[in-house]
């Protein structure tokens, strides 16, 4: 009776681990990152576990944050203290189009909606030298409030990237999505370990 | 007949033992199947001796990796490797262009690089442990003991694959 009960639980044990395996690797979250280049046919899709990506923004804060400034372009910096405040007046703002730009080149739009902070920049196009139009680009930024708060919810000089990393870890879906005349940029979060063909 | 048992036992007995601790074996083929074939085995325990007696015959200097700049960089990288060892397996980069595929793989405790394109194939395979091991210390200096431990949890994997035209190259632990 002992033997044949132990053996029972072994058979199931060998039949659930699979399945506990399958759903474990299936509930890790996976960030995805696809480049298309039509001019070069080219593909770039690299694909991490969030695990990785924390890791390493752990093990190099330094890459994102220094000296307690946000590095915006090559002229344009931003004091983390600032960036705070600034972000805790729009969030008692709640929905709105916070910021709107329209200039001969580009209109950039910055508006919460809901959960979710989007920012749309479209670059105009214009005339090439063949009289063909070139350089419009579209971009189009998706960021969950929630993870802007966890970014700044560290105090001082310093972006919290554990809470961000925890707040990711929440989030299915895209992130950020770039399109121009020539390329295709997709950021995305899910749980599979693979991407799939289409776009 | 005695004797001639003992003399030919004992080498036998030796290769055995050596061949049993693991062989790094180097097959290169030249000029397609009737072209030339080198294999050279090279017994696991021979490297494992040398990492193991390198810091006694090498100054200390040799194995530190002097560049500062580069030592900033390994806790990032040990990090990384530990995160991707400990993770889950799957695509982790491709790269498709006209006439090449790149493709990183996470294999169980192995990264898998594989290059495919039109005249070439290459497959690398990086054990994750032994990248871990090969990481300068805080201080700089390659732990070449815990590097020689490392070896050995290498046996029965293939390490290089390179396949140029009619040319093949094979690189693997037995």
């Amino acid at each position: 009776m002992k033997k044949s009960f132990v053996a029972g639980v072994g058979l199931a044990a060998l039949v659930a681990l699979p399945a506990a395996m399958a759903a474990a690797q299936a509930g890790t979250p996976w960030l995805h990152v696809r480049v298309e280049e039509a001019k070069k046919a080219s593909k770039v899709r690299v694909n991490l576990p969030l695990t990785v990506v924390e890791a390493a923004l752990k093990s190099m804060p330094e890459m994102i944050e220094e000296h307690g400034r946000l590095h915006l372009g090559k002229h344009h910096q931003l004091k983390m203290a600032d960036l705070r405040r600034v972000w805790k007046e729009l969030a008692a703002v709640g929905d709105a189009e916070l910021v709107t730009v329209e200039s001969e080149d580009e209109n950039v739009k910055v508006m919460r909606k809901g959960d979710i902070l989007q920012v749309f920049v479209d670059k105009k196009a214009r005339a090439g030298k063949d009289g063909k139009e070139e350089g419009a680009e579209q971009v189009r930024v998706e960021v969950p409030v929630s993870l802007v708060d966890a970014l700044l919810s560290s105090e001082g000089d310093e972006v919290n990237i554990q809470a961000a990393v925890a707040e990711l870890q929440k989030r299915r879906g895209d992130i950020v999505r770039v399109q121009d005349d020539d390329s295709h940029v997709r950021v995305w979060i899910d749980e599979q370990n693979t991407q799939p063909s289409g776009k | 007949m005695a004797k001639l048992a003992v003399i030919l036992g004992i080498p036998i007995a030796l290769l055995a033992t050596v061949a049993s601790l693991g062989v790094v074996v180097v097959d290169v083929r030249e000029g397609g199947p009737d072209g030339q074939r080198i294999v050279v085995p090279v017994p696991l325990v021979l490297a494992q001796a040398a990492l193991a007696v390198a810091p006694s015959v090498a100054p200390m200097d040799e194995l530190r990796i002097p560049d500062r700049e580069a030592l900033r960089h390994m806790g990032f990288a040990r990090e990384v490797l530990q995160a991707l060892a400990d993770g889950p397996d799957g695509e982790l980069v491709r790269v498709e262009e006209r006439d090449e595929v790149v493709v990183v793989t996470k294999e169980g405790r192995s990264l898998r690089v594989k290059v495919s394109g039109h005249r070439e194939n290459v497959s690398v395979n990086v054990p994750l442990h032994l990248a871990l091991q090969a990481l300068p210390g805080e201080d700089g200096r390659i732990r070449t003991t815990a590097l020689a431990g490392a070896l050995s949890g290498l046996r029965f994997t293939d390490l290089v694959d390179v396949e140029d035209g009619d040319d093949h190259v094979r690189v693997w632990v037995w």
